[in-house]
């Protein structure tokens, strides 16, 4: 059976949520199938940790309906918890166990229980490489371990369905690398996967299906390069800002309706479609400007500025 | 009536044999306190301020004062430990040490957290008094003390009970106080009268303290302890406390769940 025919894993339409007076998720969808990661992206602000909250359960919608596998969640939300794994932004370990007891103390918040749960914990020590660290307390680990004890226990009671709010932040590039892998290998095991991050490499290296958000609403959907695509053009000019054109490069986009330009480091960054290259080359022939293909920083920047 | 159910439902159970297991593992530390403050009550208020006072009058009869404060202390045990439970400990696994959140990924709900924490604070309070009850029979057996503990295990549920209600009382404040320095408030303005102006230590007298002492749960359990443990009409009294303390769960259960949504869930 092809991909699309088959029922998604979650799927979740027109969420909407207030919060504090304010909508701060507008109208989602987003679909995520077993084996597949959909990457979450958005600003500060955008409704991706209030999305996630209300497709795990932790807060109730006001509006539009999560199914996870079929199944109305809002019908019953016990059901489906029980196939919910859930990694938090912040660590949220239990401070008076173990490592090795956070693990099992875990899986007696869920039924049916655990089958063989010592075997399982052992199972986790390896696999995430905490083994050594057994029987210390959470709280003397380094960042990146702690992450992989917070990505074990959100697995012990072997979910279908992980959700992963901003994995690696804070984290050093080698512990990001290791949570990386680690990611990889559950998609591999055939984990459905839905991840919020900050970070555009890991959305890019992780996400096989990425969702945008901005202003709680969805700005954009499809494989990485499909929304870059969609969202921003096919190309970035880069233009030093001190350019003696750039006065002319402004006009130039306001008398096209283009984005203003991304001012980054003295430089400006155009997003800019394939027919516009073309005619900015015409344009401006004498300026130095380097082109290369939009990356995910340059639509978070541009969604940032929205 | 979905609150009230989640009482019975095995996610509060889990909760509850979280915090278990915690206080196991310290058992030799955390089972100090209930057995030795007792014995510094008895040693300071009973051989030191009883020496002065030497017997009160109670219900028309002279009782000892040592006789008159074993039961406030059972009554006195009962209110902190569940008030301190649900304050203190309480918000430091809620606000510090993350734990609610971290049990709030899993199949446990809000409700059940709540739950977890009134049933746990009730059942270590139970224990607490078990503990004193038990200073208390030592105490009899070495002849320092004249009260009568034979009825005292029936009284146990009630004390139960009433500790889920003080409990809840404690969540009420937990939900409300912003940070753990405004602690100070509700004990000063509230722990700290109920406990005072519950004839646990001494007798209230004025008539505006009896007014109060009226509606305080505190001092009818401390009266109905007395009653069993001294003689002399307990269930009037127990009645009462179990009465108030339902009532107390029935309001505050569901005022404590709300406040804690908003706080816990932003929502």
């Amino acid at each position: 059976m092809a991909e699309a025919e088959t029922t998604p894993l979650l799927e979740a339409r027109g969420l909407v949520k207030h919060l504090g007076g304010r909508r701060v998720v507008d109208g989602v969808d987003l679909v995520c199938r077993e084996g597949g990661v959909l990457g979450l992206l958005g600003p500060n602000g955008a409704g991706k940790t209030t999305t996630l909250r209300m497709l795990y359960g932790f807060l109730r919608p006001d509006g539009g309906t999560i199914r996870f596998d079929g199944l109305d969640a809002g019908a019953d939300l016990a059901r489906v918890k029980r196939d919910l794994g859930v990694c938090t932004q912040d660590d949220t370990f239990d401070a008076d166990f173990s490592v090795a007891q956070n693990l099992t103390i875990a899986a007696r918040y869920f039924r049916p229980g655990v089958p063989a749960l010592r075997r399982r914990v052992d199972e986790l020590l390896d696999r995430f490489g905490l083994r050594a660290y057994a029987a210390m307390r959470p709280e003397t680990l380094s960042g990146g371990f702690k992450r992989r004890l917070m990505i074990a226990r959100a697995l012990v009671h072997r979910p279908r369905l992980l959700f992963l709010d901003e994995p690696t932040t804070g984290l050093d590039p080698q512990a990001r690398m290791a949570v990386w892998d680690l990611v990889d290998g559950l998609r591999v095991d055939g984990l459905g996967i839905v991840l919020t991050t900050h970070y555009m490499d890991e959305a890019e290296r992780l996400s096989d299906a990425l969702t945008v958000l901005a202003q709680g609403r969805v700005v954009a959907h499809g494989t990485p390069k499909t929304v870059l695509g969609d969202a921003l053009g096919e190309h970035v000019v880069v233009v030093s800002a001190a350019a003696a054109e750039v006065v002319g490069v402004a006009t130039w986009l306001r008398d096209r309706a283009l984005d203003a330009p991304v001012g980054v480091l003295g430089e400006w960054h155009l997003p800019l479609r394939a027919e516009a290259l073309a005619d900015f080359a015409r344009a401006f022939p004498s300026l130095r400007y380097e082109v290369r293909a939009p990356t995910l920083d340059d639509l978070f920047l541009k969604l940032a500025l929205v | 009536m979905r609150w009230l159910m989640a009482a019975f439902e095995w996610q509060s159970r889990a909760v509850v044999e979280r915090h278990l297991r915690v206080h196991l593992r310290n058992w030799h530390t955390a089972f100090l306190p209930p057995a030795l403050e007792p014995v510094t009550s008895l040693l300071a208020f009973g051989l030191g301020l009883g020496s002065y006072v030497g017997a009160l009058a109670w219900r028309g009869r002279e009782v000892p004062y040592l006789s008159f404060i074993a039961p406030g202390m059972l009554a006195y045990t009962t209110f902190m430990t569940a008030m301190f439970q649900s304050l203190y400990a309480a918000f430091i696994r809620m606000h510090f040490q993350k734990t609610w959140e971290g049990q709030l990924t899993t199949q446990v709900e809000l409700r059940h957290v709540v739950w977890g924490e009134v049933l746990w604070a009730a059942l270590l309070t139970t224990i607490y008094a078990s503990i004193v009850a038990m200073v208390l029979a030592a105490c009899r057996l070495l002849g320092f003390l004249d009260v009568s503990l034979a009825w005292l295990p029936a009284l146990l549920p009630v004390i139960f009970v009433a500790a889920c209600a003080f409990s809840a009382l404690g969540l009420l404040f937990t939900a409300l106080i912003p940070t753990i320095d405004h602690m100070n408030l509700p004990i000063f303005l509230f722990v700290l009268p109920l406990a005072l102006f519950s004839n646990t230590y001494f007798p209230l007298e004025h008539p505006v303290a009896r007014g109060i002492s009226a509606v305080n749960p505190v001092y009818h359990l401390a009266e109905g302890l007395r009653g069993v443990l001294v003689g002399g009409g307990a269930a009037p009294h127990v009645l009462v406390a179990a009465a108030l303390s339902v009532a107390m769960l029935a309001v505050l259960v569901p005022l404590d769940l709300r406040l804690l949504s908003r706080r816990v869930l932003g929502e």
